[in-house]
């Protein structure tokens, strides 16, 4: 082929993040939060019973993600994982009380899939809006729920109308030699080492199997959806169905079997509501954590490291608020107001001086009120959370990049 | 056992045989007794005018859509066709005549996607893929995103695409539209490489002549049925147009010059910095169009004319330099306003930017023009005038529809194509820029377009012309310029150049041009 020459421009090619560079993003979270505490006195930050707080706060979160994000990345919208995540907390309830703990995290799982069938048989068979089906599938499980509490709960030791017997726990792991053995570390207030210290002790004290399962579920996520044959046919059905088609790939299959994981993620955050956040079933326990999921999700760009960061942040937030929240939702008012600067900078840099403008403000603002107060009503306290995610939701979502044919209809035979 | 005379050249039963196809859509028929066979180590050209029901066709042998009626047999058996899947199992491969891409996956990604058997997903694939395009000498990145890469680069993944999975009977629709002559060269000599190992083409084109150089079987299909085939040795392109419209082949041609003295746009130092933080996509660009001047601008496809088209229009951010229309700098205001200065733009990707698919014709009428008349009036979208106008322009630019009712999608490609250029010279323009205008068109559409064009110029109108056509180039323009890699570099008069000085300039011969290989 010695054709002549032709020259083409290279456009930029895909850039992959090192795994260090994850690791350099938790170092810097642990050094900067450090700051914050030497700075700001709140000594609440990075205590060991905030953190393992946090991680309980944060797994529910992240697997309703998890759920978003399977079906998402199929071109599902799935604004029913709230209703998804409640099937799963009266799933945890029944099973785990009547059969034992492990078959409570299975029936989370299975009811939280007989969810996602609905939605599956709605919205990819039948094409029903995905919007409309999500939100039938919440209000309908809220009531299904609860009825069926009312007739399987009453009459049980310590069950009721609105909540079931206490479930068996699960396993849960504690290394007492590194647990005890750092706590004087911890408590010895030294830059940095003391926080680490505390993150350990957080993951050796009381760990819950299903904790373990929860993050674990994150990762084999990542390597089912980016690594494998499977994954990348089910992501082309978000991308580009049409495309998927006309090579091959049996589109509403995907999808389809997308939405029923996506329904077995949501139940076993809800599950793990009522298994390891608390002991039981109860009515409204999962708070519209099924919502915040899907924030969760959008703010992690529809990828696992991500939506991990942004249940994260948010479960660090809620926990913050629930514990010595005065001090500690105020000294995060700072970290706030610094991180608007910040952007602020970075955002003249690229020439956009109206954002650049925009963050400086609030920057200022926010600092301004640090300075004012010296601690935080609680009422204040309780809506930290979603103030500090809509915020930083604000600050990054220029860039957010959602599957480009999620929410879409699709029927068969629509390639060409 | 009686003979049975068949029309095929040797005993081997055709790759493809096709009998008695049939499809209709609602008021259209799209196929009607449609009979072909394609010969084993053949390439076999299919020509027609817009709307014909080539694409159908395609679409059917493919498994897409099922016919109404008819026969498929390949390498003398029947099948049925019920999905992709069926004719993929069988050997065929096909590049649709509109992109079939996945934007937010990689080049590797949507090369591997549904043939991950044959090399997996991972670095082995990649390699292969660097393999094939090297030796087709494709150019093609595998670790690019395919939502950063031009047309011509994303034909060229398309068609890397059939090769990768190893078909014995590979369908291109249209893959010529938007390539360069060097480009179809180099496609074309691959394809005879491919008929040699014993595959067989299908081949659509409008570009008659290519067809007559790279055929070796034509089928000219009218009004859905199939006229007759020809061999390419016995007609020429003239009469391949007659067979298949009736009508003369078009030559373009700038009569006398319509030229004034007043600048209409300005262009000065427009320099576009790659996001990436590589070489300017555009650099440094200045120019002039005049009232009544058209400026072509030459280039293979991926030296920026895409990114100097989108920074006119205020679609790219962080570009520097200035942009002036009739004396106004149009820096700070958005695409939308520049439309309503009066710049019509068609786009390079009709699907991509051009049209709502699944919105009817006349909604499609509206985009753009959602402030102006006749579409609009006091805020409120006027449905009767918008249906109206849009009658207009499907009389006018002949664009083959049932009427405005019927949603983009049910369009043939070349019909969609009419209906954006007609779209974009109502409400009286006074910058046209167009790339690739006639993309898809046939030859009489593409007479009439041009036709237009030079109507409108003699009043006024100044356009800016990428084309890949080389002959269109020269025909419209009353200046051309070259751009390669972001830059203005050259500048020739359409009256004396040729097509191959211009491809020689395009591709930088002479001056240093480094091939882009597969690997950095
Ligand atoms: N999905 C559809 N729904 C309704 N009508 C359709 C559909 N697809 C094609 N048609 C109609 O069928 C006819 C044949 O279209 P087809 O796309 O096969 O033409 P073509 O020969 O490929 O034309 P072109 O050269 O413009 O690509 C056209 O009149 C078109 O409007
Ligand atoms: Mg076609």
């Amino acid at each position: 082929m010695s054709a002549p020459a032709v020259a083409r421009t290279p456009a930029p090619r895909v850039r992959r993040r090192s795994p260090y560079t994850y690791l350099a993003v938790v170092v810097g979270l642990l050094v900067a939060v450090s700051l914050l505490e030497v700075v700001t006195g709140a000594d609440d930050l990075t205590s060991s019973g905030t953190i393992s707080a946090t991680l309980v706060a944060t797994v529910p979160i992240a697997l309703a993600a998890l759920g978003g994000l399977w079906s998402e990345r199929a071109g599902i919208v799935n604004i029913g994982l709230e209703g998804m995540m409640i099937l799963g907390t009266y799933g945890a309830g029944f099973f785990g009380y009547h059969y034992g703990a492990w078959a409570g995290v299975l029936g989370a799982i299975l009811l939280g899939m007989v969810g996602g069938l609905i939605h599956a048989v709605a919205t990819v068979i039948f094409d029903v809006d995905h919007i409309v089906s999500g939100v039938a599938i919440n209000i309908i499980a809220l009531g299904a729920t609860q009825y069926l509490a009312s007739r399987t709960f009453v009459g049980l030791p310590g069950g009721g109308s609105t909540q079931s017997p206490t479930i068996p726990s699960l396993p849960s792991l504690t290394i007492a030699p590194v647990s005890d053995g750092l706590q004087g570390l911890e408590q010895r207030n030294v830059f940095v080492i003391s926080e680490v210290a505390a993150v350990v002790r957080a993951l050796t004290t009381n760990l819950s199997a299903l904790t373990v399962i929860g993050l674990l579920l994150v990762l084999v996520t990542y390597l089912v959806l980016w690594k494998t044959t499977f994954g990348l046919r089910l992501r082309s059905c978000g991308e580009s169905p049409v495309t998927a088609e006309s090579l091959g790939v049996a589109v509403l299959r995907y999808k389809f079997v997308a939405v029923l994981i996506s329904g077995a993620m949501a139940g076993l955050a809800g599950g793990f509501l009522a298994m390891v956040a608390s002991s039981n079933y109860r009515d409204g326990q999962t708070g519209g954590r099924g919502y915040i999921g899907l924030a969760a999700m959008i703010f992690g760009n529809w990828r696992p490291g991500g939506m991990l960061a942004g249940s994260g942040l948010f479960g660090y937030t809620q926990t913050l608020g629930l514990r010595s929240g005065r001090d500690s939702v105020h000294a995060l008012l700072l970290a706030v107001a610094v991180l608007a600067l910040a952007v602020a900078v970075l955002q003249l840099r690229r020439r956009h001086v109206r954002a650049a403008i925009g963050f400086a403000v609030a920057g200022v603002v926010v600092g301004a009120v640090y300075f004012a107060i010296d601690e935080v009503a609680d009422d204040f306290t309780r809506m930290t959370p979603y103030v500090i995610t809509l915020l930083v939701l604000g600050l990054f979502s220029q860039r957010l990049r959602m599957p480009a044919a999620d929410g879409e209809s699709y029927r068969k035979g629509s390639a060409g | 056992m009686a003979s049975v005379e068949t029309p095929s050249r040797s005993d081997a039963p055709p790759a493809v045989r096709l009998r008695g196809i049939g499809k209709r859509f609602p008021g259209v028929i799209a196929n009607d007794d449609i009979n072909i066979d394609v010969a084993r180590g053949t390439i076999h050209a299919i020509v027609g005018e817009n709307g014909a029901g080539k694409s159908t066709l395609m679409k059917i042998l493919y498994g897409v859509q099922p016919p109404d009626s008819g026969t498929i047999e390949i390498d003398g058996a029947a099948v049925t066709l019920g999905s992709p899947a069926d004719a993929i199992k069988a050997g065929v491969g096909m590049v649709f005549q509109h992109f079939m891409l996945a934007d937010n996956l990689t080049v590797a990604e949507n090369v591997v996607l549904g043939a991950e058997r044959l090399h997996g997903i991972g670095a082995a694939a990649r390699e292969e893929i660097t393999r094939i395009s090297g030796s087709y000498g494709l150019g093609v990145d595998p670790d690019r995103l395919v939502e950063d890469l031009g047309v011509g680069a994303r034909q060229r993944v398309e068609i890397l695409k059939v090769l990768y999975r190893g078909a014995r009977i590979v369908i291109l629709d249209e893959p010529t539209a938007v390539l360069v002559p060097q480009e179809v060269d180099e496609l074309f000599d691959n394809l005879r490489e491919l008929k040699a190992e014993g595959l067989s083409v299908i081949f659509i084109s409008h570009k008659l002549d290519e067809v007559l150089s790279v055929a070796d079987e034509i089928t000219v299909v009218r009004r859905g049925t199939t006229v007759t085939t020809v061999d390419p040795a016995g007609v020429t392109a003239r009469q391949l147009a007659e067979l298949m419209v009736g009508s003369e082949l078009p030559s373009p041609s700038t009569e006398s010059s319509t030229v004034t003295d007043e600048v209409l746009l300005s262009v000065r130092d427009l320099t576009l910095p790659d996001p990436a933080g590589g070489r300017p996509l555009v650099d440094g660009v200045s120019f002039d169009i005049h009232r009544g001047e058209v400026l072509g601008i030459a280039g293979v496809e991926g030296n920026g004319q895409a990114e100097l088209v989108e920074t006119i229009m205020g679609m790219r951010d962080g570009a520097t330099g200035t942009v002036e229309l009739a004396g106004t700098d149009l820096s700070g205001r958005s695409t939308g306003q520049r439309r309503e200065a009066g710049i019509g733009y068609i786009p390079e990707d009709r699907h991509r930017h051009g049209l709502l698919l699944d919105s009817s014709l006349w909604e499609n009428r509206v985009l753009g023009h959602q402030t102006r008349r006749p579409s609009v009036s006091h805020g409120l979208v006027d449905r009767a005038a918008a249906r109206a106008d849009t009658q207009r322009i499907i009389e006018a630019y002949d664009v083959r529809t049932p009427g405005p009712e019927v949603p983009a999608r049910a369009l043939s490609g070349g019909n969609q194509q009419k209906l954006i250029v007609g779209r974009e010279m109502s409400g009286d323009p006074v910058l046209l820029i167009a790339a690739h205008p006639t993309r898809g068109v046939d030859v009489g559409a593409q007479a009439a377009i041009w036709d237009h064009v030079k109507n409108a110029r003699r009043n006024g109108l100044a356009v800016l012309l990428i084309s890949a056509d080389l002959d269109e180039l020269i025909g419209l323009s009353d200046r051309i310029e070259v751009i390669l890699r972001g830059g203005l570099v050259g500048r020739f008069d359409p009256s004396e150049v040729t097509p191959e000085d211009l491809g020689s300039a395009m591709t930088g011969a002479g001056s240093d041009a480094p091939r882009e290989e597969g690997s950095p």
